[in-house]
């Protein structure tokens, strides 16, 4: 076959999944090229202008500890940062900035463009190379070939994206954008399995149409919190978002216009997120609620353009105009760009191995909504370990896993290589099962060795988190050995806080944990000698890891439980294909290893817990 | 796939023995023992076939019945063949069989099938284990119950209102910026308060469904000569234990099993307690001590012709702490006034004499009084495995873990780690609660969605 150009590594589609990818790969020093219809829109945010938020921001912060880019541009362009849960605990608390759109495109690019081993080409892939099980590169639309040893598919929407407003539909891949009908016919003719999913956008008002005053503000935090660990200071001015409600009639209205909703008319197949319903869902499936909460987000610091968070419709757009209008503060309001509906296709993700890559053809790996996520951050993780893989492919180098016990991106790669999907995937806190492990103020203690051991953590990023671990030490150190007495100048006050006495005196471990104590409590007994060298960030990871300490060890017991038939054997002979309950997909799995023991069964990629115990109770009964 | 033979029956001569074949040649080989290559045999209908030897010879008549997949106990192709009950001739068909393809079965082979074909689950195979060994009525009654799957359905209730709450609390985690109800602290407290009395109205059965499976302990003790032996031999209904005049007669504790209103009860005589005469006395009674310390129930027989003395008192107050019956034996002769007067009011005391059997039914219903009404169907469903019991106590301090902490007003997810940890033990009776569950229950409970 003759190429035109050749790379190590391909990345077809340059949004969150696609930019991580081709910045890992590139600097991982596999040659790369990020392959993208538009170059002026890499880092586009397809939907809302904000990254992070509960579960989401854990994943940005993981993806900076790993080296990845995410949590640094949104650090250089968020414009209103909040801390999610502040008045819980730290393990569901999250952090979460609106951003600059467009200055995130342009930040974004920029990252790429002085990256080392990246090469940015538009255009748009039509056709994937394979021979024998293994893929040899692309082909373009204009005709061109590339040649590569690593591909990898980030697509999002665009594959063979058919958009909806009322009754009307257009093949694209965004609003105004073509979509990618080639590339996702060769996915199905690669034999791929190939299922529909829908998502959809609420429509962008001009903000100069819009009573704020009938708004309530809502403010950024007056500390922020960066998602990068490498970030000092958010250099942005804040701004407020805007906070109002849907009314009954409202309601009413798009119930008498359902008619001409392709959600509810069965134009639209695909099977959208429940977690992010359509204003037509809200109004249909809680038909008891008088009013929806919306969200006025301004979409930059440089434009007009407001984003009405919490309105996701298809239905016609002249139609959205005058249901905008009947939002108390949006009566005299204009929509700049409707919002839609939109049909794509996904491959299974049971197809991929952990590492992301395809386990049918060799080199060909899928990293964001191609896996059926959905989100930024979701995208943007799956795409920072396709990355790193594709290069390790090309490299010789072992491929990196990460497990459910680490990471929010082990679970969320877990699931869907395990369970697949049947809407579009989300995180949450509740899929982890070592939540109160896996916090945001932890995620360099868990991952930037891996960051720094594949070569995406830089000298001065290393010894900013070897010092940071020092301070967390020492103020867990000093925490344990330190003790509030009676005579102490803080000690009234403790009383006070707690409400309750304290006896003689109290370790400073013990305190922290009682509810109502806060880090201020903490930190105002912090000898001057500690105080001056432990930043509040430090001594939060501290006192989060002091808060936990018996409940993760209770978890552990919990999991070690699961753990405990490990040497049990799994009898000689055991026909898995009669085990009733047990998928394909884990008979299969299971007969490629053919484990002995349940510890051996339980080790095997993509073995899930309920297969675990049918084969349990099969062995149990044979015994 | 392979086909597997089993003697259904247990061994030994008996009228009819059952042999059971499982598996996909099933059919087959029948048509092999009877030497009928076109036997065609209507699903369960019985038919009256000739087994015939290798040699030609005829081996023995019977009965065999033919079933289709999936309409069998393990849902494959099935046969039963009722032959006659001697082990030697079914020792021979098992032969034939074997060399007509089939193999042993495994023990519990036949249910694996069973549950591997989703004809059963985990705990109606447990069920079953139990229906086969019931050695009473009331037990066979349990475990039928539980192959009903009524632990299952006893849990659900529990089990949704658990789920319930979880939703509550992980919603106000994970969709802080939604419009959700406010947690209310007092109503969520309340509700793990119903969840753990419907657990703990399970969990406390367990002393009597455990006793209905295994057998209750009761164990008969006294001072010498006070008519223990007599009374053992009453209870039993034979002259098991030697009786004489001589005070230390019994030196040692014998057991036997019976059965008391289809209730399962292993009695225990045992030697007189008093300081011993000699070495094997003193065994003896120590071995008295050990049977008193591992019994569910205590009959402290006393002697109601004369006085209690230190002795009879002394027992009496070990046993008040525990299930006890005080018999005050002899109560054909001339009763001692006063004597009850001698013993605490809160002891449960009944009249009796072992010598004619008068007072044995007081005795018996004060025994059994836990199983009041476990002889017929109207008892209520009862924990008989500790397995079960274990979960259902784990789940109870999971709870109880979660209560606390809420009421310490503790941040939800910490309050939630026992929450979750009650489903799943919950879980492992009725059946796993996955992630997604419990988020589609979020999705179909609150609009979720900035």
């Amino acid at each position: 076959m003759v190429f035109d150009e050749a790379f190590d590594v391909i990345v077809i589609g340059g949004g969150h999944a696609g930019c991580e990818a081709a910045s890992a790969a590139g600097r991982l020093g596999a040659e790369t090229a990020l392959v993208t219809l538009n170059l002026d829109l890499i880092g586009q945010m397809s939907c809302n202008p904000a990254i992070g938020g509960i579960a989401k921001g854990h994943l940005v912060r993981e993806i900076d500890a790993l080296g990845g880019i995410m949590g640094r541009v949104a650090d250089r362009t968020g414009i209103q940062f909040r801390l999610l849960n502040r008045s819980r605990g730290p393990a569901v608390q999250s952090p979460r900035a609106q951003t600059d759109r467009a200055l995130y495109r342009t930040e974004m690019r920029k990252m790429l463009e002085h990256t080392g081993n990246l090469n940015l080409r538009q255009g748009m892939v039509v056709d994937l190379l394979v021979e024998r099980g293994k893929i040899l590169g692309v082909e373009m639309q204009d005709g061109r070939r590339i040649a590569a040893r690593a591909v990898i598919i980030a697509a999002g929407t665009f594959l063979n994206g058919l958009v909806h407003t009322g009754q009307r539909t257009y093949t694209a891949g965004r609003a105004g954008e073509p979509a990618s009908i080639e590339l996702a016919e060769s996915l199905k003719r690669l034999g791929l399995p190939v299922g529909r999913l829908k998502t959809g956008t609420p429509p962008r008002l001009d903000g100069r149409t819009i009573d704020w005053s009938a708004f309530q503000p809502q403010e950024a935090d007056e500390r922020p919190i960066p998602f990068s660990f490498s970030t000092d200071k958010i250099e942005q001015p804040q701004i407020k978002c805007y906070v109002g409600y849907t009314t009954p009639d409202l309601h009413d209205t798009i119930r008498e216009n359902l008619n001409q909703s392709p959600l509810y008319s069965g134009q639209i197949k695909g099977i959208g997120p429940r977690y992010c319903p359509s204003i037509e869902d809200k109004v249909v499936k809680f038909a008891e609620k008088e009013r929806h909460q919306l969200f006025l987000e301004p979409e930059g610091h440089d434009t007009n353009e407001v984003y009405l968070n919490g309105f996701s419709t298809s239905l016609p757009a002249g139609l959205q105009q005058d249901l905008v209008r009947m939002i108390p503060g949006l009566e005299d309001a204009r929509i700049i760009r409707p919002g839609y509906a939109i049909e794509y296709d996904f491959v299974d993700p049971r197809e991929l191995g952990p590492d992301l890559q395809c386990q049918r053809i060799a080199g060909l790996f899928h990293a964001g909504q191609v896996n059926g996520t959905t989100g930024y951050e979701e995208a943007a993780c799956q795409g920072l370990l396709a990355g790193i893989n594709a290069a390790a492919l090309v490299k010789g180098r072992p491929p990196l896993r990460l497990r459910r016990e680490e990471s929010y991106i082990g679970v969320l790669v877990d699931d869907l290589i395990k369970q697949g999907v049947d809407e579009p995937y989300r995180i949450f806190t509740s899929r982890a099962e070592c939540r109160l492990a896996l916090r945001h103020d932890n995620a360099d203690q868990r991952l930037r060795r891996y960051g720094r051991e594949l070569g995406l953590v830089g000298d001065s990023d290393w010894e900013r988190f070897n010092k940071r671990q020092d301070c967390i030490a020492t103020a867990k150190a000093w925490l344990r050995q330190a003790r509030l007495r009676k005579a102490d100048a803080g000690y009234l006050a403790a009383v006070d806080v707690v409400g309750s006495p304290l006896g003689d005196s109290i370790n400073l471990e013990d305190l922290a944990k009682r509810p109502r104590v806060t880090i201020d409590t903490i930190q105002r007994l912090l000898p001057l000698g500690i105080r001056e060298h432990i930043t509040t960030g430090e001594l939060e990871a501290a006192l989060a890891d002091n808060l936990y300490a018996g409940y993760i060890r209770a978890q552990d017991a919990v999991i070690r439980r699961l753990k405990h038939h490990d040497s049990t054997p799994i009898p000689a002979g055991l026909d898995f294909r009669t085990l009733n309950g047990l998928s394909h997909e884990m008979v299969e799995r299971l007969e490629r290893t053919r484990p002995q023991t349940f510890g051996e069964a339980r080790a095997i990629p993509g073995l899930t817990a309920a297969a675990l115990s049918t084969l349990y109770v099969a062995a149990n009964l044979q015994m | 796939m392979d086909t597997i033979v089993a003697v259904a029956t247990s061994p030994g001569r008996s009228a009819i023995g059952i042999i059971r074949l499982s598996g996909p040649q099933s059919l087959e080989i029948l048509r092999g023992l009877i030497r009928d290559q076109l036997f065609t045999p209507e699903p369960k209908r019985l038919s009256l076939k000739q087994i015939v030897r290798e040699t030609g010879e005829p081996l023995d008549s019977a009965l065999v019945c033919y079933f289709e997949v999936p309409h069998s106990f393990t849902g494959e192709e099935m046969v039963e063949l009722s032959c006659h009950g001697s082990p030697v001739i079914l020792r021979r068909v098992l032969d034939l069989a074997q060399r007509l393809g089939a193999r042993l079965a495994e023990p519990g082979e036949f249910t694996l099938r069973a549950c591997k074909n989703g004809k059963v689950n985990l705990s109606q195979a447990e069920a079953i284990r139990d229906l086969i060994n019931a050695r009473t009525d009331a037990a066979a009654v349990q475990a039928a119950r539980q192959l009903k799957g009524e632990l299952s359905v006893a849990l659900q209730p529990a089990k949704e209102k658990l789920i319930q709450i979880i939703v509550r609390l992980e919603s106000a985690l994970e969709f802080v910026e939604d419009d959700l109800p406010r947690i209310q602290a007092e109503q969520i407290e309340k509700e793990i308060a119903e969840v753990a009395v419907i657990v703990e109205g399970l969990a406390v059965t367990f002393t009597t469904g455990r006793a209905l499976r295994e057998g209750l302990k009761v164990t008969i003790v006294g001072r010498p000569n006070v008519g223990k032996s007599c009374l053992f031999n009453r209870l039993v209904g034979l002259n098991r234990a030697i009786v004489t005049e001589i005070a230390g007669t019994t030196r040692d504790s014998i057991s036997e099993s019976i059965s008391l209103r289809g209730i399962p009860i292993v009695l225990t005589d045992t030697a007189g307690i008093r300081v011993a005469k000699d070495k094997i006395e003193g065994i003896g009674v120590e071995r008295t001590y050990q049977a008193m310390a591992d019994s569910d129930v205590l009959v402290v027989v006393v002697d109601g012709s004369t006085r209690l003395a230190s002795e009879d008192l002394a027992i009496v107050t070990q046993a008040m702490g525990g299930r006890h019956v005080v018999a005050i034996n002899k109560c054909d002769l001339v009763n001692e006034p006063g004597l009850e007067d001698q013993l605490d009011q809160s002891l449960k005391v009944v009249h009796l004499s072992a010598l004619t059997g008068e007072g044995l039914e007081p005795l018996t219903a004060a025994i059994l009084e836990p199983f009041a009404a476990a002889d017929s169907e109207t008892v209520g469903l009862l924990i008989t495995d500790s397995r079960h019991y274990d979960l259902l106590r784990r789940t109870l301090a999971s709870l109880e873990n979660s209560v606390e902490l809420f009421s310490q007003s503790a941040s939800e997810e910490i309050v939630l780690v026992g929450l979750h940890s009650a489903l799943q033990f919950l879980g492992e009776i009725t059946g796993e609660t996955t992630t997604d569950e419990i988020l589609a229950e979020i999705f179909s409970t609150f609009c979720i969605g900035k």
